[in-house]
């Protein structure tokens, strides 16, 4: 895997706004496009079927943002950071932009699992008087059913705090509140963010925390970090 | 309600839609155009995934564009799920770029793809809260514009539209919304837009016309009968004359979930003279028009560059005709070397498929390789002048599988006219020793991977073709024959798809009908038809009610045959090639002479050229592939 003539960059980018709704497979296809069009010399892998050496961060499900998402990109030359950022921002719809790269050493492990924990915020609609964080939470992949162990994954715990939404136009507030949580990738799997915020809505509002009015309105990454 | 209120309406239902990225619009390439007022939406009605990259989709969005005051938004038929969503909610059908409701564009354009499509458009137009029919809509709502392939038999559309667009829109459809903004400038009435409309060239308004019965129809030679003196009788398709001239690369929009051909795709040449009879492509887009190859070159590097695509497609009906296409694949190859960009070609004809084509093609992944025979014997072949020998196959796949290519798969067609069972059986014949070829150009320790499909279309006879007078068989007769072939079949290592013969009915009803066939469609929409082109949707019950309760004898419609020469329905409607043409091809095909492609020999009198004022632009002279002799015509033939 390790190439010693390519050049490993390391590009730290945004996923928000819409685009929150890529699929993974839908992003990863995208950063490509994006490379492509930047122009950048990228390396191609030998073999049969030639495709771009690129190597993308841990996924991100469906409908959920990220602060700062990473892929690595083996090129053949070396070209400045400060100069190859502007080329990839260039290429880059605003709800996907790129905004800092670096090299890193080309053996180093491989950027989907070098950051197993994630911070993770969500913006929930409505009021708590308490929080109920569930012991499990129930899974459905298909047809099977999983039980996840939540004090398996979940590092720390969940904080609370409430905000307001204030609609500019009418002024009218909403209450809100932001859970911020940091979850930890294991090797034999991990617990999704958005049914975590899901289970914990579930056993707050059942437990009387909260009223069943209570919306998860956004779901962020914030960073990942290394064990 | 402004757009960004209908976008916080839409996005909470996005996150519980299958694919929520066929909605979110802001991908690479789609824009909405600033400061003009009047408008244009350009419908597909089917799902983005399909409709995305559509060529009529990219072409007219940006020709409208392109025109000062005038703006071109897209909008896709939202997948089932969210049509649901949409209706529960009574949330308006909105189109992409701002998300305003399709209700309140000046201009649609709806694009008919194919005959399949005809309940879709129905669920558009409800969608959108428009009235079904023409002439129940309101002075404000939007002017709605029918066109694509089965705009050449609009008559079961009729009702549905206020218009139709005949032919190639890059013209004719800035032109139209260029019109209709005037005329909504002056104050003019929905009725006395069209009347106005219906004097350009290329343009049909059905409400203009009565129909006629049959005996002063086949006299007239139309069953429709103009209502006002200054209407045309006849309409001729609009012909593209700067298409050879026009930059190869079009801007387009690079979607982010998977669609179909989702790749740059870069028409090479429009039209095809082969003269297939039961090709409605190969009559509608004479005459032949090649781009060269600097602009394709140039125009595919620029356009790789844009989007930031992996694979280019060179599109056309049938790319390995284009003149220069082994110079075109030559400077690409070298350009995109290292790259890992792919080119294709969606078509290959067996004729000149020769041993360069396959190193040209091949390039490094080679996939399954299509070709299609069509008959599966040379006298049933030379009946629908496919113009292909079973050599020209034999040849085609030592090339492609001593290139190094392993799958093929090989197109035929059941039910077209003079077939017999020993076609039938020929197919199977043909397919098995085309099979023993295969294995025997590739070493011995590869053998076991080549793998050959067959599959089998129904025949559908088409509009505007020589077979247009011919029936389709019953949905019974096409299973007989598929299992004949089935059963002709002895090799295991070849396997056989093969049409619904149900679906094809439904086609072959669309393709054929005049006026009465609009209620029906109408009806079997009202009984949960729709997106009648899934398998898993497809709603055979809807269509047979309708038919039962309209009383309508659909098979009649579907399978009757006629003279060659009998005015049928869409007689109005012209493509420029002549009925007379039609006919004497026809009546060719009984006799089972060919007849060779204008763009390689001489002229052959389709009338096209004439009748446009247009003719072959090609980019040099074509060559035919060496040593084949399928186009020229024999002595006695040229006596005839």
């Amino acid at each position: 895997m390790a190439d010693p003539r390519l050049f490993r960059l390391r590009v730290s980018f945004v996923k928000q706004g819409r685009l929150t709704l890529l699929s993974h497979l839908e992003l990863a296809r995208t950063l490509e496009r994006i490379v492509r069009r930047a122009g950048v010399p990228f390396a191609v892998t030998n073999g049969f079927s030639p495709h771009m050496r690129i190597a993308f961060g841990s996924a991100l499900p469906v409908g959920v943002g990220g602060r700062e998402e990473l892929f690595d990109l083996f090129l053949t030359n070396y070209i400045a950071p400060a100069k190859i950022l502007p080329l990839l921002q260039g290429a880059s719809p605003l709800d996907l932009m790129p905004f800092a790269c670096e090299y890193v050493e080309p053996q180093a492990p491989a950027v989907s699992v070098a950051f197993p924990l994630s911070t993770y915020e969500a913006v929930l609609e409505g009021g708590l008087t308490s929080l109920v964080i569930p012991e499990v939470v129930q899974v459905k992949r298909g047809k099977k059913e999983k039980v996840l162990m939540v004090a398996e994954y979940l590092r720390g715990d969940v904080e609370a705090r409430s905000a307001e939404d204030v609609e500019e136009t009418s002024g009218t507030a909403t209450p809100q509140t932001i859970l911020r949580f940091c979850l930890e990738a294991k090797p034999s799997g991990t617990l999704r963010p958005d049914k975590f915020v899901e289970a914990i809505m579930a056993s707050t509002i059942s437990a009387g925390g909260a009223s069943s009015e209570l919306r998860s309105m956004a779901l962020t990454r914030l960073n990942q970090r290394a064990l | 309600m402004n757009s960004q209120s209908h976008w916080t309406q839409l996005a909470p239902l996005l996150r519980d839609v299958e694919r929520p990225s066929r909605y979110i619009n802001h991908e690479w390439g789609a824009s909405l155009k600033p400061g003009a007022d009047f408008s244009f939406c350009m419908v597909y009605p089917d799902t983005y995934e399909i409709g995305q990259a559509n060529q009529a989709v990219r072409i007219l969005t940006n020709a409208v564009n392109a025109v000062p005051g005038l703006r071109a938004e897209r909008a896709f038929l939202p997948a089932v799920d969210m049509i649901d969503q949409l209706r529960e909610r009574k949330l308006p059908f909105c189109s992409l770029e701002s998300c305003t409701p399709l209700r309140e564009f000046d201009v649609l354009g709806i694009t008919m793809p194919h005959e399949l499509a005809a309940t879709n458009i129905l669920e558009v137009l409800d969608l959108a809260g428009l009235a079904l029919h023409a002439k129940d809509r309101s002075e404000e709502d939007p002017i709605v514009v029918g066109g694509g392939p089965c705009a050449y038999n609009p008559e079961p559309y009729w009702p549905f539209f206020d218009l139709f667009s005949i032919g190639e829109g890059e013209e004719l459809t800035p032109e139209l919304v260029l019109r209709i903004k005037e005329l909504r400038g002056e104050g003019a009435s929905r009725r006395q837009i069209l009347r106005e409309l219906s004097h350009i060239p290329g343009v049909y308004v059905p409400s203009l016309y009565k129909p006629v019965d049959e005996m002063t129809a086949q006299v007239s030679g139309s069953w429709l009968e103009p209502l006002e003196e200054d209407v045309p009788r006849r309409i001729k398709k609009r012909v593209f004359n700067g298409f050879s001239a026009s930059s190869a690369w079009e801007p387009c929009v690079v979607p982010y979930t998977e669609v179909v051909h989702d790749r740059l795709n870069v028409e090479i040449l429009r039209g095809c003279a082969r003269g297939c009879r039961f090709c409605q492509a190969g009559m509608m887009y004479r005459p032949i028009r090649e781009r060269s190859a600097d602009n394709i070159v140039e125009g595919v590097l620029e356009g790789l560059r844009a989007t930031g695509y992996d694979e280019v497609s060179l599109t056309s009906l049938s790319s390995t005709d284009h003149s220069q296409i082994a110079e075109i694949l030559t400077r690409l190859n070298s350009a995109l070397e290292g790259t890992g960009i792919r080119v294709s070609i969606p078509s290959q004809r067996l004729d000149s498929f020769g041993v360069e084509m396959a190193e040209l093609v091949a390039g490094q992944k080679k996939g399954g390789l299509t070709f299609a025979p069509e008959a599966g014997t040379q006298r049933l072949r030379d009946i629908i002048n496919k113009n292909v020998t079973e050599e020209n196959l034999f040849s085609a796949i030592d090339a492609a599988f001593s290139a190094g290519w392993r799958r093929c798969k090989l197109y035929f067609m059941v039910g077209l006219p003079e077939e017999t069972d020993e076609d039938l059986k020929g197919i199977a014949s043909l397919t098995q020793r085309a099979f023993d070829r295969a294995r025997s150009v590739v070493p011995p320790e590869q053998r076991n991977k080549v793998q050959m499909s067959i599959s089998c279309a129904v025949f559908v006879p088409k509009a505007q073709t020589p077979f247009q007078w011919d029936g389709q068989i019953s949905p019974a007769e096409v299973q007989r024959k598929i299992d004949l072939v089935r059963r002709s079949i002895k090799y295991r290592g070849i396997t056989v798809n093969w049409h619904d013969p149900k679906t094809s009915f439904v086609e072959a009803v669309m393709s054929r009908g005049g006026r009465e066939v609009a209620p029906w469609v109408e009806r079997a929409w009202r009984k949960g038809a729709r997106f009648d082109a899934w398998t898993e949707y497809f709603n055979e019950e809807a269509w047979r009610n309708a038919a039962e309760e309209l009383g309508l004898d659909i098979e009649d419609i579907a399978q009757r045959s006629f003279e060659p020469g009998y005015v049928m329905p869409w007689n109005h409607i012209s493509t420029g090639v002549s009925t007379r043409y039609l006919v004497m091809e026809r009546y060719r095909a009984e006799m089972g002479q060919t007849t060779p492609d204008c763009t390689f020999t001489a002229c052959t009198a389709c009338g096209a050229c004439k009748s446009l004022d247009s003719q072959n632009d090609l980019a040099q002279g074509r060559v035919l592939p060496k040593g084949d002799t399928s186009l020229f015509v024999d002595d006695e033939e040229a006596d005839s």
